[in-house]
């Protein structure tokens, strides 16, 4: 292959460079190959270009947005037109090309950052984040909700009294032990694949004939084979609002422990709108992922809208099928600003496609003395299990009870009574605000 | 022939049939097929084709990722090995197995000669593409196989070659051409994307999937093909749970000719919606609110 034009080489660069600044990951390979490929098509239209560097440098849909502004700022700062025609016609590079001694100030990507400056205050951080799936409408719809919202109502202040917020260290304590049981309990489920087996299971002719071979055609030693288990998904949708957030934030940075020690785990946190965490949860760094995740939602510790919030995760996530079969775990105090029909609703969905629903409510004394939780009041006829309490006692329960779902199937409630779940508080009250755990087999008399 | 020693990846061009020498060349040969690629699928696919890499796209269901690789293959005539993923897919379906049973008979018989050799070989799809140039090879809905599934296709896709232990590494002379499909259910791997071009498929534009369904179904009416692309249209707006796709146009457009509608009324479309929308809450909506007002639109598109 011949070499590439430098100006091409260098527009190749440019752009890599542009893309890496606003987190899309390319390495040389791409850089490699999206070379080779311009050579294979016409520099000078743009849509050739377009789809070409496309192509080659993003590797996900997510990405999509990003790339669009930062190769839109590339064609028009750069016009390939010109130079590089010339170039190829002529073979011998422009004079006014930037070259690499001069640090390459006048390339367009650099130019970016500046360029970049008054986006970046606005809402297109978010967009760039790798932690959104950028799509245009949704997007635009959610930014409306949002702004709609806070001027609607003010759920930060309603929720925000220092009060309502303070966790102590036993409870973030107990969050990490939560984490630490999940590992040891890790739930599974059967798998297709099938695996070498002591037990007499099915025979393994293909192992056994195989065998056989060696000792002259006569099936000496039989094999078998058997089902293999595979871990169960877990699907964590963590509430990071206002009145929840430094506790989903405790948590999420314990359950990264549990992400790597192989649990299958998908990681959604939701206040107003929903933002996948997944990615970064299984890196290194989950306070930096966090800390991302916070840049990307501007309603971080805000209100919540807990309908809202899953209806995104079913009309977006669904096709993705990261409910099905899971361990759905929805942790939140169920304070809804949203409508709480709609909640009903999604919940119904979830469960519809989940193996088994569980509602974590680290505070339920919150409701001491409180008419119950709207959200929570609406979600308890769906949901199959419903723990309460952030002490060692839910905290082992919560444990136990998902590590039991995997195998076999329990038997799932047909709902909660909102009486049951009066019950539950009076017992967490009693119990100094801590743990009150509730599970199908404890509370199937209750059945409405 | 796979063959160990058949020299590295020196381009052949004169040998493949399937090489197209523009990108208009190679849109013009899937519209033969009654494939209609738009520029950007096209760009990428010529350049898969060129650079000789496999190309991953994803999309919603039915927008036509699997029909891509049947029309690639039927335009430059070439074999279609399809391989057709799932969970707990391995080595002995994807690639070769060892035909035990015959090798067993020959050792009984008292034969000579090695017993694992090409004579025993079965070959699965991916050692198929390999030994026959100029394949198209479709890997399905990749995201079904497992991680260690994606993890063995890296050798695979990166350089063409396989390694069967008791034979050596079989190397293709031709490389296939190589189309992944992913739905997306799990996230594929970093290092697989990275040997491959991404595309995603979006759903097409009206005008789009007028030509589309015109180009598949050529005997249905102009203006019932205008008014179903219009509701279809319309309904991917209204942000249902599964959108249709153009698989599901083409079934709706087919099933409204079948019971005899020469255009979209309220009653063609109360008995044939099923064939369009699959979920009982998109049917609950649509029928509710707003199949008057999709209705109005459609025909006011074709008048």
């Amino acid at each position: 292959m011949q070499a590439p034009e430098r100006a091409v080489r260098c527009a190749v660069v440019a752009l890599a460079n542009g893309l890496r600044r606003v987190g899309v990951a390319t390495g040389i390979d791409e850089e490699l190959t999206l070379c080779r490929a311009l050579a294979e098509v016409d520099v000078r239209s743009r849509e050739e270009v377009y789809w070409t560097t496309r192509a080659t440098l993003v590797r996900r849909r997510d990405d999509f947005g990003a790339f669009d502004r930062v190769f839109q700022d590339f064609w028009d700062g750069y016009d390939l037109d010109g130079p590089v025609k010339r170039i190829s016609e002529h073979g011998e590079s422009d004079p006014r090309m930037p070259g690499p001694q001069h640090g390459g100030e006048s390339l367009p990507q650099f130019r970016l950052s500046g360029r970049s400056s008054h986006v970046l205050d606005g809402n297109a951080v978010q967009a760039m984040s790798p932690l959104e799936l950028p799509t245009a409408g949704v997007e635009e719809s959610a930014e409306s909700e949002r702004r709609g919202l806070l001027a609607a109502y003010s759920p930060n202040e309603v929720l925000s009294e220092p009060g309502l917020l303070e966790y102590g260290r036993d409870e973030l304590a107990a969050v990490r032990r939560l984490a630490e049981e999940l590992r040891s309990a890790v739930p599974e489920r059967s798998s297709r694949r099938a695996a070498p087996s002591r037990r007499r299971h099915r025979l393994d002719v293909r192992k056994t004939v195989q065998r056989s071979l060696a000792t002259n055609g006569e099936p000496v030693a039989l094999s078998y084979s058997g089902p293999s288990r595979r871990p169960r998904r877990l699907l964590f949708l963590c509430d990071v609002s206002g009145s929840m957030e430094r506790y989903s934030r405790a948590l999420l940075a314990s359950l990264q422990a549990a992400v790597g020690a192989g649990t299958r785990a998908e990681t959604f946190v939701f206040a107003t709108s929903l933002t996948r965490l997944t990615g970064d949860l299984s890196g290194h760094d989950a306070g930096a992922a966090l800390e991302r995740a916070r840049d990307a939602v501007s309603d971080w510790s805000g209100g919540t809208r807990i309908g809202r919030a899953l209806a995104e995760f079913n009309s977006r996530y669904g096709g993705l099928c990261l409910a099905r079969g899971a361990i759905v775990l929805i942790v939140s105090d169920g304070w809804d600003r949203g409508d709480p029909e709609e909640l009903a609703g999604e919940l119904a969905r979830l469960r519809l496609q989940s193996r088994r629903l569980v509602w974590l409510n680290p505070r339920p004394a919150e409701l001491d003395g409180q008419p119950l939780a709207v959200g929570m009041r609406a979600a308890l006829p769906h949901i199959d299990d419903f723990v309460a309490g952030h002490d060692p006692r839910a905290v082992t329960a919560l444990a136990r009870l998902i590590g039991g779902l995997g195998a076999g199937r329990p038997a799932r409630r047909q709902g909660m009574s909102p009486r049951r779940l009066e019950e539950l508080s009076s017992e967490a009250r009693r119990a100094g605000g801590h743990a009150a755990g509730s599970s199908a087999s404890d509370s199937s008399k209750h059945r409405r | 022939m796979p063959g160990s020693d058949s020299g590295g990846d020196a381009p052949k061009p004169d040998a493949r049939t399937r090489t197209f020498e523009t990108i208009e060349a190679l849109q013009i040969a899937l519209a033969g097929e009654r494939y209609l690629v738009d520029e950007g699928l096209a760009t990428v696919l010529f350049l898969a084709l060129r650079l000789r890499k496999p190309l991953l796209v994803e999309g919603e269901p039915g927008v036509g990722k699997t029909e891509l690789a049947k029309a690639l293959a039927a335009a430059t005539g070439a074999p279609l090995l399809r391989l057709q993923c799932y969970e707990g897919i391995d080595v002995h379906h994807a690639l070769y197995d060892w035909d035990y049973p015959r090798q067993l008979l020959h050792l009984r018989a008292g034969g000579e000669g090695q017993l694992y050799s090409q004579q025993f070989l079965l070959r699965r799809p991916l050692l198929e593409a390999l030994d026959r140039p100029g394949a198209v090879l479709l890997i399905d809905e990749l995201d079904r196989a497992d991680d260690e599934f994606e993890a063995f296709l890296l050798e695979f896709l990166s350089d063409f070659q396989v390694t069967i232990p008791e034979i050596g590494v079989v190397r293709a002379e031709e490389p296939p051409a190589v189309i992944v499909t992913s739905n997306r259910t799990r996230e594929l791997h970093d290092a697989l994307r990275r040997r491959c071009l991404y595309h995603w498929i979006d759903h097409p534009d009206r005008r789009r999937e007028v030509a589309i369904v015109q180009a598949r179904l050529p005997e249905l009416p102009e203006r019932l093909v205008e008014q179903v692309c219009t509701f279809v249209e319309g309904l991917r707006w209204l942000d249902l749970y599964r959108s249709p796709g153009v698989g599901e146009t083409l079934d709706w457009a087919q099933a409204l000719d079948s019971l005899g509608h020469r255009e979209i009324d309220r009653v063609a479309a109360d008995r044939s919606l099923g064939s369009l929308l699959k979920a009982r809450e998109d049917l609950d909506r649509v029928r509710g609110e707003s199949l008057e007002h999709l209705l109005d639109k459609a025909s006011d598109a074709s008048a």
